[in-house]
This record gives structure tokens, C-alpha cells and sequence, in this order.
């Protein structure tokens, strides 16, 4: 079996700042990839090139060898995307999102309704029956947006940050979620800046920096013996240098 | 500690208050100074353009006219203060109250500083400089007069800038329920289609000159002060006053939480993809206030427009009622694509589904049968000229719903996510000036779609109809099929835009300032001066002669000998078309081919080095390329 993704080159410039710089990734088939980096590292950007919300200046995406931008109704298919910060149908109420996006999807009418009722619950948005989406927290706004991108049984799921702003009760369920997606056979590439969450869930895992690939692989292999956060950290900068303390708010 | 504590505190009330406004104008300056260049920039210009030379006419009439002339300039300058933001969705909110909901500031102070803010930019300089007209009627009466005319000039700049604020102020207050979207929509539509008639009260009230309204009106107190009524001066600080005390009041309600509609939810119908779409699109359509409010404005509007001329027993212009409430409703609805925001990326992970047609499915099935009641009931009640409202029905209804989706997305305005907008519900976007130009060029748009059926329909009566039904069916199909293909294609760089606020350094406002001069000034005249052949002397023109009304002063046909009346309207609308095609060829001229602007939308250096020119301006072609 081949990747589930596969990037190759990816290249975004916006103005003078090359946000990406040709990223290249091969997302094994059944593996949980974490995608870290610090803010602005290009993570977002490189996701949204991935999927095809962004078009790259240079560089490919396959998605089970079914290139994005060529054969991107292929493509689409087999993804489920939930990207950061992006707005929803806001004001319909979770289950109106779900039900008309399955039918957009082309899923039968039974499989819609069936498969939102049980999203929703085990989502713990079901109580949340007459509140538009406008009207959501945050940590809901994920978990809605977990819920469409997991709705048409995609093979591989693409997240940017999705555990940010969920609460702890609300990030266990996803993870578990996620887990038994990754043994049903599914692959998961997730953005993160939370070293520990990724060392956690993930089996492989890529730095970015810079918008370039600082290292990538095993979890194993890019952390070697060490803590993801030390390596990370090592990758990325150097940290104590040039911080210095706020001294006005000690005295 | 203490000392510390209430250092800062130990400057006046007055000077914090001062301190707040500087830096608050101060931040306004900035920002000014970033939105200088661009498509927006270009928007300002023409504004500030336009603006002047209304500005230069006041002066004008202060020289050379009575007082009583420059009183009811200064009253049309208030009532443009008045109605321009609520019109224009907003107005200026460069620096929302929002910003500063964390600092603290007490609600005078924060409304001080805002006001201060309010007077660093382009209309309240243009409105000083129509109100210098004050100074030169106070040097004609004499020095002291003069001298008054600065604390007048002062006040009444105050007053516009204030008047406008608790305008949309109030507005925001009554958006947050449906009741009171409505409420304003219809209100606000029978203003705005009472000044469109306006003629008619004059009329009507025998008023030949100048109404003495004006006087009494506070626009006209500054000028009053001017002649030595110092009550006025008085009053008018007075009034600046209570509208600062007011406005605060209205600020430190605004930062509340919006009311959002909780009702219980219909049961879902859909059972297909398309059904989808317009259920989706249909339940926004009745949930969000703010098309809400779009949609009652535009049938207010209609039926005002229509109606006012019964003031003089005339019903000749009611059956139009209709016909008005669609146009009106498609220039509201012009930033469809933008008022959902980055939701756009949902349509792009979703192949295969055709967005645009279920959209417009659901703006017909919203608009459509208000358009149909309005048309046959206000047609049967004059016996309207049935060949020609039938005729003009299916044209500018499917004229409108294909024109909304192909210019929302090829002329999209990035919209402001609905959970993002700020606490005033008419803001939909951080470019208001793009949304305006948007709403205004539907409005052309749409009456030219409603043209041919038109004429045909007052030459050759019933032929109309089906010529009616013909265009619309075609613009539906033709234009949403272009929509449909500019999403497949830019789908992207529309979302692109969306996210960032900003058009990817992109397509137009950039290659616009590519043109060469001359090219820039032919688009200029092009969009400029097309409006005034197409709509008023060719399309209006054309309705008169049907009617046979040949005593409207405004209109060149109308003058003409029989014989040519016709040929020099029509002959308008084709100069209108030729304009509006001149400025359209002068823009386009640079992408020559779709593949090319993609580019450039997704590459904004221009000016780059040829290294990195080459990727930008080849790769991007091979991820196009369709199997």
C-alpha cells in the first residue's frame, strides 16, 4: 500500500515571504503523522495546500496516489478535512450542518441522518439540538468541524490544531476517536504545537521550521533518545538566547 | 504603591480625555495611511472625487445664492450624514468600540475619543470644506459674522459626524432582533425611496421655492448663528451634546451579546443534494437578521417608490412596485458569496455539488413570490401595463438571479465571518466602499438585464413577454453557469481572499494600477459616465416614452421630435453599454488567458526578480490543467 499522502515540493509565497518552501511528505498509509512547528512555521499553509483549499505556487499533492489538483473529485473523496479558524454554514444548528453536507456529499438520506445522530452524540453535541453553529464555543466549533470532516467515512483525515481550545473531557473523546479511526485502517495527519500531545497520539511526525522540513519520519527516529520537545526545540532554536526577563513585573 | 497607583491618575479628567482622543485619531491616521493603495484606495478616491465637487457646489451656493439655498444644501449634507452609513452598511467603523472594550474607558471618554477619530478622514474634511460655504455667507454679512462662522463651522461638522453615529448606533440596537430588523428595513427603504421621490411632496405640498423647513431643520442652525442668532450656536452646542451623551449610552449597550433567533427548528426535508443546498441556503436566508433586514429594505423600498405618487392621485407608477423590489433586492444581496465568509472552503472539499445553482434557487424562491404579489396586485389596482410588467418580470428575476452569484464571486468583497462581526450587524465586511461600488453595479446591472423585454414589450406590447422570459431563462443558465466555473477555478484564491481580508495582492485593484495611465482613465470614464446614458436618459427614458410622458425635464428623449424620441433613447442605452464595455475592455486587457490570472491572483509580486517571476508565472498552469 502506497502513501496516504504524498507531498511533494510544496511552495507558497505570499509577497516577499516564502511561507513554504518546498515540503516534501510521505504519510504512510495507517499511520498517525503529527505535523509540529511554531507559529507561523508554515504548518496551516502547507495543510491547506495538502487538501486544496490553497493553491501552491510550485509542487504536488496526492491523496492515495489521486493528485489534488488534477483529479481533485477523486481526491476529495477520500478526505476529511478540519481546518483552523475557518467559518461554518453558522446559522444552522449542528445537526442541519451535518444532514446537508451529507447530502451534499451525495450520501444517501437514511445513512446522513443515521450517521449524524451518532456523531452528535458521541461528539456531545446532541444537547446543543436548537443552537446554530454562530452561537457555539469554541471547543464546539472543533468538534463540529471534527464531525463533517469524519461524516463521509474519508480514509484519511487532515486536522490543523484540533485540540485547541478543548477542554480536557472534550479532547479525550476525540482522541479516542482518532485512535480507533487509526486502527480501523484510517490515516490521520494532524497539526499541532503541543509536543507532548503529538509524542502521545502519534507514530510519525514531522518539524517544520521556516516553512521547510527540518525533520522528518518515526517518532522514534526524529526524537531518538530524547524528549520530542528537547529535539524540537534543538530543531528549531535556541532557546535562553537574547530572552530577557520583564523586570518591571518583579519589582 | 499607592503613589503609584494613582500617578496616573493625577493628570485633569480633561486631559485624559483629551489623550484618549489624540491617540485615538492617531490610530485612525494609521490606519488611513495602510488603506491608502489598492482597489479600496481607488473606491476612496472616486468617493473623495464625488464628494469635492458636491463640496464646491455648496461653496458655489453660498457665493453666488440666498442663505435659504445654501440651508437646504446643508440639509441634503445632514440627511446624506444621516442616511449614507445606513445605506452603506455601517458606515465608518475603522476603530470599533469592540477594540476597546478591554481598556476599561468610561463611555464618555471612549465616546470622545471615538468622535475624535471620526473627524480624521475623507467625508468629514469634504464636509468642512462644503462647510467654509458658512464662512463666506458670514464675510458677506460682515466681519463679526464672519467670526461666528467658526464656532458654527465647528458645531455643525460635530453635529454630521454625531448624527451619523447614533444613526447606526440605534440601527445596530434594533438589528439584534428580528422584529426590529424588519422594523428598520421598512423604515429605512421608505426613507431612502421618499428622497427618491421627493419631487412628489414638494408638489404636493405646493412648495415652489425652498420649503422653510430648512431653516428649523438643526442643519440649518450654523447659518442661523452666522446671521447673529446666537440661540442657534447654543442650541446647536446643545444638541452636539445630548447626540455625544446618546451615542455613549448606545456604545455601552453595544458591546452586549446579539439575541440570536432560538425557536424551535423545522423538521429537515431534503433528501438530495441540490434539495440541500437550498434548504441550506433558505434557512439563512430566514435566520439572519441581516438579510432580514436586506430583503425588507428592498420590498419598503419598491413599494414606496411605487406608492409615492399617489400623493398626487397618480398610480402610474405603481405596478412598478414590483419590478423595482427585484432590482433593489439583487443590488442588497450583492455579497452573497462574501456574507458567508471563509464557509467557502466547505464548497471546495465538496466536489461535485452545484453550489451556485441551488443558490440560485433559494434567492428565487425567497424573492420570487413577494416580486409576483407586488407586480399583479399593484398591476390589477392601476390596470398596469400588463405587457410590460409581465414582460419585465421573468427578465429581471432571472436577470438578478443569475447576476448575483456570478458578481458576488468575480467582484467578491471579502466578508467578515458571521461569528467574527463586530457589534454592528449591518458590517459584513472590512471594505465597505467595495460593498457599496458592489450594490451599486448590481443595481445597473440587473435594470439593463430587465432592457430588452422592456422596449420590446412598450413598442410591440405582448412580444415583450416572451422576450422577458427568454433573457431571464438565459441569464439564469448563462450566468450561473459562468459562476459555477469561476468557483470551480478560483476556488482557492476566492477562499484566499476570504481569509485574509484582502484580494491576494490580487487581480484587479494590482493589475489596475499595472495600466498604463491612459488605459486607467478610459476605465474611469467607462464606469464613471456609463451609468447616466444606460439608466436614466436610455432605460428611464424609454419607460416615459412608453408612457407617453414627455414633460420630465431631466430627460433628452423627451424633448425630441416624435420621430427620433425613440432612436435617441435607445441610442443611449447602447452609448451606456459601450461605456461600461469600454472600461470592462480597458481592464481586461492584461490576463489574457484564466490560467494567466490565477496567477498572478496567487502570486503577488509583480515586481519580482525574473528567478522567482518564472515559477510564479508557469507552474501554477500544470495543477489546472483538467483530465
Amino acid at each position: 500500500m502506497g502513501d496516504a499522502l504524498e507531498l511533494m515540493g510544496l511552495t507558497k509565497r505570499f509577497g516577499e515571504k516564502v511561507a513554504v518552501d518546498g515540503v516534501s511528505l510521505h504519510v504512510p498509509a495507517g499511520s498517525f503523522y503529527g505535523l509540529v512547528g511554531q507559529n507561523g512555521a508554515g504548518k496551516t499553509t502547507t495543510l491547506s495546500m495538502a487538501v486544496g483549499l490553497l493553491r501552491p505556487d510550485d509542487g504536488h499533492a496526492k491523496i492515495f496516489g489521486q493528485d489534488v489538483w488534477s483529479s481533485p473529485e477523486q481526491a476529495k473523496a477520500l478526505v476529511g478535512v478540519l481546518p483552523d479558524g475557518l467559518a461554518m454554514p453558522e446559522r444552522l444548528t449542528g445537526r442541519e450542518v451535518l444532514t446537508y453536507l451529507g447530502l451534499l456529499r451525495g450520501l444517501p438520506k437514511a445513512t446522513v441522518e443515521q450517521r449524524a445522530r451518532e456523531l452528535l452524540a458521541v461528539l456531545e453535541l446532541d444537547e446543543a439540538e436548537k443552537t446554530l453553529v454562530i452561537e457555539y464555543s469554541t471547543g464546539m466549533r472543533k468538534k463540529i468541524g471534527l464531525a463533517t470532516a469524519l461524516l463521509h467515512a474519508p480514509r484519511l483525515l487532515v486536522l490543523d490544531e484540533p485540540f485547541e481550545a478543548v477542554d480536557p473531557v472534550s479532547a479525550a473523546t476525540i482522541k479516542t476517536i482518532l485512535r480507533g479511526f487509526v486502527a480501523g485502517g484510517g490515516s490521520i495527519v494532524l497539526s499541532s504545537h503541543v509536543m507532548a500531545l503529538v509524542e502521545q497520539l502519534c507514530d510519525h511526525v514531522a518539524v517544520i521550521d521556516d516553512g521547510r522540513v527540518a525533520a522528518a519520519g518515526t517518532l522514534d527516529e526524529v526524537r531518538g533518545g530524547r524528549t520530542l520537545e528537547d529535539t524540537f526545540v534543538e530543531l528549531v532554536g535556541t532557546p535562553g538566547d537574547g530572552v530577557e526577563e520583564l523586570s518591571w513585573l518583579t519589582s | 504603591m499607592a503613589d503609584q497607583l494613582t500617578a496616573p491618575r493625577a493628570a485633569s479628567p480633561a486631559t485624559t480625555v483629551a489623550a484618549t482622543a489624540v491617540t485615538m485619531a492617531r490610530m485612525k491616521l494609521a490606519v488611513l495611511r495602510h488603506s491608502r493603495t489598492g482597489q479600496q484606495g481607488q473606491m476612496t478616491l472616486t468617493g473623495v472625487a464625488l464628494g469635492g465637487v458636491l463640496a464646491l457646489g455648496t461653496l458655489w451656493l453660498s457665493v453666488t445664492q440666498s442663505p435659504e439655498m445654501l440651508a437646504a444644501a446643508y440639509a441634503v449634507w445632514l440627511l446624506g450624514w444621516l442616511l449614507g452609513p445606513v445605506i452603506m452598511g455601517g458606515g465608518d467603523e475603522t476603530l470599533k468600540p469592540e477594540h476597546f472594550s478591554l481598556l476599561g474607558l468610561p463611555p464618555r471618554r471612549l465616546a470622545t475619543g471615538l468622535l475624535m477619530a471620526a473627524f480624521v478622514g475623507f467625508a468629514p474634511v469634504v464636509s468642512l470644506s462644503a462647510l467654509l460655504g458658512l464662512l463666506v455667507a458670514g464675510v458677506r454679512l460682515g466681519a463679526g459674522n464672519a467670526l461666528l462662522a467658526v464656532p458654527a463651522i465647528v458645531l455643525q461638522l460635530t453635529l454630521f459626524v454625531l448624527v451619523s453615529k447614533v444613526a447606526v448606533g440605534a440601527l445596530s440596537l434594533a438589528l439584534r432582533s428580528r422584529v426590529g430588523a424588519i422594523g428598520a428595513g421598512v423604515i429605512n427603504g421608505a426613507i431612502v425611496a421618499g428622497l427618491g421621490q421627493i419631487w412628489v411632496f414638494f408638489w404636493a405640498f405646493g412648495e415652489t421655492g425652498v420649503p422653510g423647513l430648512v431653516w428649523w431643520l438643526p442643519s440649518g442652525w450654523g447659518l442661523r448663528a452666522v446671521e447673529g442668532d446666537l440661540v442657534a450656536l447654543a442650541a446647536l452646542a446643545v444638541l452636539d451634546l445630548l447626540l455625544l451623551g446618546l451615542w455613549a449610552a448606545l456604545l455601552s449597550r453595544r458591546t452586549g451579546a446579539r439575541r440570536v433567533n432560538a425557536r424551535p427548528r423545522r423538521p429537515m426535508t431534503a433528501s438530495t443534494a441540490n434539495g440541500a443546498l437550498i434548504a441550506k441556503e433558505l434557512r439563512t436566508w430566514s435566520r439572519d437578521l441581516v438579510r432580514n433586514h436586506q430583503l425588507t429594505f428592498a420590498l419598503s423600498y419598491g413599494v414606496c417608490f411605487g406608492a409615492a405618487p399617489l400623493i398626487l392621485g397618480w398610480n402610474g407608477m405603481l405596478p412598478y412596485a414590483g419590478p423595482i423590489f427585484i432590482v433593489m433586492a439583487a443590488s442588497m444581496t450583492s455579497s452573497l458569496y462574501a456574507m458567508d465568509g471563509t464557509a467557502l472552503w466547505l464548497t471546495l472539499m465538496t466536489p461535485g455539488a452545484t453550489d451556485v445553482r441551488g443558490r440560485q434557487l433559494a434567492w428565487l424562491s425567497a424573492v420570487t413570490p413577494v416580486a409576483v404579489l407586488v407586480t399583479v396586485g399593484f398591476g390589477a389596482i392601476s390596470g398596469g401595463p400588463w405587457p410590460l410588467l409581465l414582460a419585465l418580470l421573468p427578465a429581471l428575476l432571472g436577470g438578478a438571479a443569475g447576476l448575483v452569484p456570478v458578481v458576488s464571486i468575480y467582484g467578491l468583497v471579502p466578508g467578515t465571518d458571521p461569528h467574527k462581526r463586530g457589534g454592528n450587524p449591518l458590517r459584513i465586511s472590512e471594505d465597505n466602499n467595495g460593498l457599496t461600488g458592489l450594490a451599486y453595479l448590481m443595481l445597473a446591472l440587473v435594470a439593463a438585464t430587465g432592457a430588452p423585454a422592456g422596449i420590446v414589450a412598450a413598442q410591440y406590447g405582448w412580444a415583450g413577454v416572451p422576450v422577458g422570459l427568454a433573457t431571464g431563462v438565459w441569464c439564469w443558465w448563462f450566468l450561473g453557469r459562468l459562476a459555477e466555473a469561476r468557483l470551480r477555478s478560483h476556488g482557492p484564491e476566492l477562499l484566499h481572499t476570504m481569509r485574509t481580508g484582502r484580494k491576494a495582492a490580487s487581480s484587479r485593484s494590482k493589475r489596475f494600477e499595472d495600466l498604463p495611465k491612459s488605459k486607467q482613465t478610459v476605465a474611469w470614464i467607462g464606469f464613471g459616465l456609463g451609468a447616466i446614458p444606460l439608466f436614466p436618459q436610455g432605460i428611464v427614458a424609454c419607460v416615459f416614452l412608453a408612457n407617453g410622458q414627455l414633460n420630465h425635464s431631466w430627460f433628452l428623449a423627451t424633448y425630441m421630435e416624435p420621430g427620433l424620441r425613440w432612436s435617441v433613447a435607445i441610442g443611449m442605452i447602447v452609448l451606456g453599454v459601450a461605456l461600461y464595455g469600454m472600461g470592462l475592455y480597458a481592464i481586461r486587457q492584461p490576463s489574457a488567458t484564466p490560467e494567466t490570472a490565477a496567477t498572478e491572483t496567487s502570486a503577488p509580486e509583480t515586481t519580482a526578480t525574473p528567478e522567482t517571476a518564472t515559477p510564479e508565472t508557469t507552474t501554477p498552469e500544470a495543477p489546472t490543467k483538467a483530465p
